[in-house]
C-alpha cells in the first residue's frame, strides 16, 4: 500500500502553498488545483462529493490533520492530493485545533477499490508526530513524497 | 400465479402420465416418490431438531447434530421399524452397497455438489497462497503426516489390508487430511484470538487442507477405479492419475481466474440474479459430471467451478443466492451420511476406530505443529495450531461417502470414519480452549510486535434487525475495499475479513457487532465502519425527506380493513 501511496503523489498534486483561509475555500482551492493538474475534469461533481461528505461529519481530525474525501462517478480512478497550510485554518476538527495538513481523496462511487484503505494508510503515517513535523517543514514535493515513502 | 401452478402440477403428474401405458410401473413410481417425500419430510424435521439440540444445549456443532439425526432415524436404528401404512419401514435397507435408496443418495450427491460449489465460492485461493506462507506450510505438513499415519494405521491394524496402495488404506489416509474450521473459528472468536498469529495460521492452513484433501480424493478415487477394473496399480499409473487430478484442478482454476471477467460478463447477459445463480449451479453440475467422466470425483468439478467464480464480481451475489439452497440441502447430506452408519458392522472395528482416531489426532497435532515450530512458534504456539486443526467435518464425510459408494471401503470402515469425525470434533474444543491459556505462542516474546496486540471495536444498536442490517453493510463495505470476506461459522455469524497481511474478525452477537483486529489496523477498521454509519445516516435522512411518510402510512393502513372491490377480490380479473 505504501508503494501505491508513493506512486500516487507527484508535483501536480502536492500543494505546499495553500492560500485559502476557510474550510470551503480551501476545499475549492485544492479541487481547482487538481483540475489544473489534469486529475479532475468535473469541478461541480468533485466539489459536491467532498462537501456532501463534510455535511455528514467534518473530516477535521486530531493533531492538525484533515482528510476531506468524497465519492463521485465524475472520476474514474482514485484522485489524491496533499495540501499544507502552515498557519492552519478552522476545519471543525475533533480537537477544535486548527488543521494544517490536508489529505484529499476523490474516488469513483460505483467502482470498488482500496479507497478508504488508502486514507487509513495515510492517517497511520500521520499518527507519528515526526512525520507531521516533516510534512509541515517540507519545502518541495520530493520532501513530501519522502515522508510517505 | 395460475400458470406456474399448472406447470408444477403437470411436472408432478408427469411420471404417472408417462407410465400410463404400464400401470404397474406407474404405481411403482408413485410409491417410490411417496416414500422419498415422506423420508425427506422426516429428515428435514429431524436435522433441524437435532441441530438445535446440539448447538443450543450440548454446545456442539450443528453438523454433529445432523449426523447423529441420520444415525437415529436411519435404517440401522428407528428407520427400520415396520410401518403398517407403508407396508415396510420408512428407510428400508437395500441390498446394494449403500443402505439408503438410490433416490435419497442421489439427493445427497447433489447436496455435496452444492456444498463444494459454495465452499469454492468462499475460497479466495490466490490471496491465501500469496499471503499465507505459514498457513500453507502448516496445512501441507498436516495433510502429509495425517495421510501417512492414516494409511499406516490401516496397513498395521486392519485385517485384509496389506499394502499402502490398497484403496481402503488410501481412503483412510485421505479421511485423515481434511479440517473443519467452523468449530475452531467459533472458539478463536470467543477467545478473541482470531487475529492472533496462531489464529491466522490455522484459518489459512485449514483452507489449504480442504483443497489438498479434495485433490487427494480425486487421486484416490482414480486409483480405486483402476484397482476395481483389475489393472495393476503401480507408481507409474498412480503418477498419471495424480497428474490428471492436479492437472484438471490447476488447468480449470487457472482458466477460471484468467477468464473470470468473461465468465462474469457472459453470466450477466441473463440479467436476472436468479437466472445467473441457476446457470452458475448448472455449470457446477456440468463440471462435476465432466470430472467424474475424467475419472475424478464429482465434487472436484463443483469445487473448481466455485473457485473460478469466486474470482468474479458475481461471487457475493452467488453466495447469497446459494445460501437458501445450501441451508436446505446440506443438512440432508449430513443426515444421509449418518444413516449409513451400520452399528453392527462397527462392533468388529471399534478398537481400530479408536486407534485410527488417535492416529488422526497425532497426525494433525504433530503434522501442523512441527512446521509451526520451525517457523517462529514455540511449543505452546505449535500445539495451539495443531489443536486448531483437529475438528473434522464436511470433507471427511464426502470422502467417506465417495469411498463407500465406490466400494473402496466397507460399512465397517465407513463407521470408523464417522467415529473419528465425532471424536475429533468433540475433543477439539476443550483442548483448544485449554491450549490458549498462558503466554505468547511465538518463540521470542520480543517478536510480538505492536501490530500483534489485539484491539476490539464494539458497537451496540437498538435492535437485532438493525444490527444484522448494519453488519451486512459493513461486510459489503469491506468487499468494496477489495477485502476478502469469509464466513467462518454460519451459526455464530463469525466472519473473517482479510487482505494481504490484514486480518479482521467480525462477529454479531444479538444487538452488538464486534470487530477484532490488531492495533495497527484499528485505524482502517474505524474509518470503514465510520464511513458506513455515515452512509446509513444519509439513508435515514432520505427516508425522513419523504414528502409525507405519515400520509403514505395512513393510505396503507386505510386499505387494511376495507371491503375489497370486485377487481381485487380473490378470483377477480388479474388485469384489473
Amino acid at each position: 500500500m505504501r508503494k501505491k501511496l508513493k506512486k500516487q503523489l507527484n508535483t501536480r498534486n502536492i500543494f505546499l502553498d495553500l492560500q485559502a483561509d476557510n474550510k470551503a475555500s480551501l476545499i475549492e482551492e485544492m479541487i481547482d488545483r487538481l483540475i489544473q493538474g489534469g486529475f479532475v475534469s468535473d469541478r461541480e461533481g468533485a466539489l459536491n462529493a467532498i462537501l456532501e461528505r463534510e455535511k455528514k461529519m467534518s473530516t477535521g481530525m486530531n493533531n492538525g490533520v484533515a482528510i476531506p474525501h468524497g465519492k463521485t462517478d465524475s472520476v474514474d480512478r482514485l484522485v489524491v492530493a496533499v495540501g499544507v497550510k502552515r498557519s492552519g485554518i478552522d476545519f471543525d476538527s475533533t480537537d477544535k485545533k486548527p488543521s494544517r495538513i490536508f489529505i484529499m481523496t476523490i474516488s469513483p462511487a460505483s467502482r470498488s477499490g482500496p479507497h478508504i484503505q488508502f486514507l487509513a494508510e495515510v492517517s497511520k503515517i500521520l499518527r507519528d508526530e515526526e512525520s507531521r513535523h516533516r510534512l509541515l517543514e517540507a519545502r518541495s514535493a520530493e520532501d513530501v513524497i519522502r515522508v510517505f515513502g | 400465479m395460475k400458470r406456474p401452478l399448472f406447470t408444477l402440477m403437470a411436472v408432478v403428474a408427469a411420471p404417472g402420465l408417462l407410465c400410463a401405458s404400464n400401470p404397474e410401473q406407474a404405481q411403482d413410481m408413485g410409491h417410490l416418490m411417496t416414500l422419498l417425500v415422506l423420508q425427506l419430510a422426516v429428515i428435514v424435521v429431524a436435522v433441524r431438531l437435532f441441530g438445535l439440540i446440539f448447538s443450543r444445549y450440548l454446545k456442539q456443532s450443528r453438523v454433529l447434530g445432523e449426523l447423529v439425526a441420520g444415525m437415529v432415524i436411519g435404517p440401522f436404528a428407528l428407520g427400520r421399524i415396520h410401518l403398517p401404512f407403508l407396508g415396510h419401514s420408512l428407510f428400508p435397507k437395500t441390498e446394494a452397497v449403500l443402505p439408503v435408496s438410490p433416490e435419497l443418495y442421489g439427493l445427497a450427491v447433489i447436496a455435496s455438489i452444492v456444498l463444494l460449489f459454495s465452499a469454492g465460492l468462499e475460497t479466495d485461493l490466490p490471496t491465501f497462497l500469496r499471503y499465507s506462507v505459514m498457513g500453507t506450510v502448516v496445512g501441507i505438513g498436516g495433510v502429509v503426516l495425517s495421510f501417512c499415519l492414516g494409511d499406516l494405521a490401516a496397513v498395521a491394524f486392519l485385517p485384509g489390508v496389506d499394502s499402502f496402495l490398497s484403496p481402503t488404506a488410501l481412503f483412510l489416509g485421505t479421511l485423515s487430511t481434511a479440517t473443519s474450521v467452523g468449530i475452531t473459528a467459533r472458539i478463536l472468536s470467543e477467545k478473541r484470538k482470531m487475529s492472533s498469529p496462531e489464529g491466522v495460521t490455522i484459518l489459512a492452513g485449514a483452507v489449504l487442507d480442504d483443497v489438498l484433501g479434495i485433490v487427494l480424493l480425486a487421486v484416490v478415487v482414480g486409483i480405486s477405479k483402476l484397482g476395481a477394473s483389475g489393472a495393476a496399480v503401480d507408481w507409474g499409473r498412480i503418477g498419471i492419475i495424480a497428474l490428471k487430478a492436479f492437472g484438471f484442478w490447476i488447468v480449470c482454476t487457472v482458466l477460471g481466474i484468467i477468464f473470470a471477467k468473461r465468465i462474469s460478463k457472459g453470466l450477466k447477459w441473463f440479467r436476472s440474479n436468479d437466472a445467473i445463480a441457476g446457470v452458475s449451479l448448472g455449470l457446477a453440475l456440468l463440471l462435476a459430471g465432466l470430472a467424474e467422466m475424467a475419472g475424478l470425483a464429482m465434487i472436484i468439478g463443483a469445487y473448481v467451478m466455485g473457485l473460478s467464480l469466486s474470482q468474479t464480481d458475481l461471487a457475493h451475489e452467488l453466495r447469497e443466492r446459494m445460501h437458501g439452497l445450501y441451508q436446505f440441502l446440506v443438512p440432508v447430506f449430513f443426515c444421509v451420511m449418518g444413516m449409513m452408519v451400520d452399528f453392527s458392522a462397527l462392533k468388529g472395528v471399534l478398537l481400530f476406530g479408536l486407534l485410527f482416531s488417535a492416529f488422526a489426532v497425532v497426525g494433525k497435532i504433530v503434522g501442523c505443529g512441527a512446521p509451526a515450530l520451525l517457523m517462529g512458534f514455540n511449543l505452546r504456539g505449535a500445539f495451539r495450531i495443531g489443536a486448531g486443526m483437529l475438528p473434522r467435518g464436511e470433507v471427511t464425510l464426502i470422502v467417506a461417502g465417495v469411498g463407500l459408494s465406490a466400494g473402496a471401503i466397507g460399512k465397517d470402515v465407513f463407521g470408523v470414519a464417522i467415529l473419528t469425525l465425532l471424536i475429533a470434533s468433540v475433543i477439539a474444543p476443550p483442548i483448544l480452549i485449554k491450549s490458549f491459556e498462558g503466554g505468547s505462542g511465538l518463540r521470542s516474546q520480543l517478536s510480538v510486535k505492536s501490530e500483534e496486540k489485539g484491539c476490539q471495536i464494539s458497537l451496540t444498536f437498538p435492535s437485532v434487525h438493525i444490527t444484522t442490517f448494519i453488519a451486512s453493510r459493513i461486510r459489503l463495505a469491506f468487499r468494496n475495499e477489495e477485502f476478502y470476506v469469509h464466513e467462518m461459522n454460519i451459526e455464530d455469524r463469525i466472519y473473517q475479513i482479510r487482505k494481504e497481511d490484514i486480518s479482521i474478525t467480525l462477529r454479531q452477537k444479538d444487538k452488538t457487532i464486534e470487530l477484532n483486529t490488531t492495533q495497527d489496523n484499528s485505524h482502517l477498521v474505524s474509518l470503514i465502519v465510520m464511513e458506513e454509519i455515515l452512509e446509513l445516516k444519509d439513508l435515514l435522512q432520505g427516508i425522513e425527506k419523504l414528502e409525507s411518510p405519515e400520509g403514505l402510512c395512513t393510505e396503507l393502513a386505510a386499505c387494511l380493513f376495507c371491503e375489497l372491490d370486485e377487481s381485487t377480490k380473490p378470483g377477480g380479473s388479474e388485469d384489473a
